[in-house]
């Protein structure tokens, strides 16, 4: 027990110390410029005063992402069971699926803009539609992948059509569907930092650019910092509610770096 | 790296029940004619779309696809297309070593691993946009801005998944290795490697992905040139059908490297799927 609990919390508790540290140190003895690499008072100083900015950028940030993702996982889960039950729906999908997957959806950010203006509704409609993607395909795949040998028994048990699929198919697939919506909140953040970041409408990105412009270096740091923070405890959220609501599968959720 | 594994009964393994056979071959090819009509039913859905809404902003897609004809012959060709290629391919290179061989040695160091788990965690967490403004500081405008950003946000596939196989790595393989001599840099190079290649292989092809999403970002925002540079602004000068045009070709290219990649990815594993053949026979 007392190893496992140095591998799993002494030594990545002191390999983020030992960052920190070098860190102090290469800003501290000036082997790093000042100017282009803020100490770490200096950039604590600048989350501290600018704490209420701050969160109102993050705030319209979680905005969109969250409306974007809630409507991708929405839908890609429920159009994955319903394509994903059908060999033909499958099939018809299959090479929109394989034309969508290259698309790099940051690329459709000037669409968006030229479809639907700046603001929330395009926002959250493009990470709506590129964090579908992840959640439909596995959906669809772990829908195509559920094992006949429940079906038949879930049909000898007497389960009409809709009985079979709320109690064998979306248990058998609900996993799967969790690491879809798992990958899609990672999109999703990139998806609304670059909107925000090309389109200038604010929130985290916003924040960041206006302090590189504004020459603000600390600050840009400060918004990358709680950048990081919000992508770590996102994918981690995601994963924990996976792993609590669904108890029967060990694999569900995931976690990000293995043992 | 290894010698023909033995190919045990592969004909055998791969015959269908011959009297399906013809049955199978229709139904297969009856499946594969759906797909190209799901993709034809949204070619001609946007085509319907945008003759009804006659809107300025949605060109139909004859037009867009016209468009793309006269960018990629063009000067946009060598203005935009070849530097974000070369930008990719350069960014991949350097995302794909340093996360192979940080990935393994970290992987295989066992302790090394655990004290940069957390780190690495925080690290991969920032959303690889935020990094453009601060590469934009430390590099200013232009290609190596657009490269470092790319590649920073391109490792972390390929670290995690060859840290993940490099500490899973059958420990027979390594027992044996340590008692033929086999150490250091060989080790890594004669057993890691080739152990961890499946999962290696499988990062590297999500890294190349982001390598074109991360790219056109980037960009839209710090280049004079590139993909994203001429998308962004055939919009902001209301070149619509041209708009429309780079994000097809960008999506060509991605399909275009992603094809290319599962060649390689079917000949460097050649070996793997005769081992996987042996163990089940």
């Amino acid at each position: 027990m007392p190893r496992r609990l140095l591998r799993r919390w002494a030594r990545p508790a002191a390999g983020v110390a030992l960052a920190i540290g070098l860190w102090v140190l290469l800003t501290q003895t000036g082997l790093l410029s000042s100017r282009d690499f803020p100490t770490v008072q200096a950039i604590a100083a600048a989350l501290a005063a600018a704490a209420g900015p701050l969160a109102a950028s993050l705030g319209a940030t979680l905005e969109s992402l969250l409306i974007g993702l809630a409507i991708a996982s929405a839908a890609g889960v429920v159009l994955g069971l319903a394509v994903g039950s059908s060999v033909w729906a499958d099939a018809a999908t299959d090479g929109i699926v394989r034309m969508a997957r290259p698309l790099p959806s940051l690329a459709l950010i000037p669409i968006a803009i030229l479809l639907a203006g700046l603001g929330t509704t395009m926002t959250a409609g493009l990470v709506a539609f590129a964090a579908f993607w992840p959640v439909f395909i596995n959906t669809r795949y772990a829908t195509r992948q559920v094992e006949p040998q429940l079906l038949d028994t879930g049909r000898a048990l007497g389960f009409g059509r809709w009985g079979l699929v709320w109690r064998v198919v979306v248990p058998s697939v609900a996993p799967a569907a969790a690491t879809g919506v798992r990958v899609a909140a990672g999109v999703a953040t990139v998806v609304t930092i670059s909107v925000e970041l090309v389109a200038g409408t604010g929130g985290l990105g916003g924040y960041v650019m206006t302090a590189q412009q504004g020459g603000s270096t600390a600050a840009m740091y400060a918004g990358i910092v709680v950048g990081g923070f919000v992508g770590w405890l996102l994918s981690y959220g995601v994963g924990a509610v996976g792993r609590t609501t669904l108890r029967w599968d060990t694999a569900a959720g995931g976690r990000a770096v293995p043992p | 790296m290894t010698g023909p594994a033995p190919r045990v009964l592969p004909a055998l393994l791969a015959a269908e029940p011959g009297g399906g056979r013809r049955r199978v071959a229709r139904r297969r090819l009856g499946l594969r004619s759906a797909g190209w009509l799901g993709v034809l039913a949204v070619a001609v859905a946007w085509q319907l779309a945008a003759l009804a809404l006659h809107r300025p902003t949605l060109p139909t897609f004859t037009t867009a696809l016209a468009a793309v004809g006269q960018v990629v012959t063009g000067p946009a060709l060598t203005a935009d297309i070849l530097p974000s290629l070369a930008r990719t391919l350069i960014a991949f290179a350097i995302a794909g070593a340093a996360g192979v061989i940080v990935g393994l040695t970290l992987g295989y160091v066992r302790s090394l691993g655990d004290y940069a788990v957390a780190v690495i965690d925080f690290l991969r967490s920032v959303p690889a946009p935020l990094l453009i403004p601060l590469a934009i500081v430390l590099l200013g405008l232009g290609t190596p801005m657009v490269v470092a950003v790319v590649a920073a946000a391109a490792v972390w596939p390929v670290l995690i998944n060859a840290f993940d196989a490099a500490r899973r790595t059958e420990p027979l393989y390594l027992d044996t290795a340590r008692s033929c001599g086999i150490r250091g840099v060989s080790l890594l190079r004669i057993v890691l490697l080739p152990a961890a290649l499946p999962m290696v292989l499988a990062g590297l092809r999500i890294a190349l992905s982001t390598c074109l999403a991360v790219l056109v970002v980037a960009e839209m925002l710090g280049a004079s040139s590139g993909i994203g540079y001429f998308i962004q602004g055939a919009q902001q000068t209301f070149q619509i059908p041209q708009t429309y045009a780079g994000i097809i070709v960008l999506a060509g290219v991605g399909w275009l490297f992603d094809t290319i990649f599962l060649l390689a990815e079917h000949r460097l594993l050649r070996w793997e799927a005769a081992v996987a053949r042996g163990r089940h026979a």
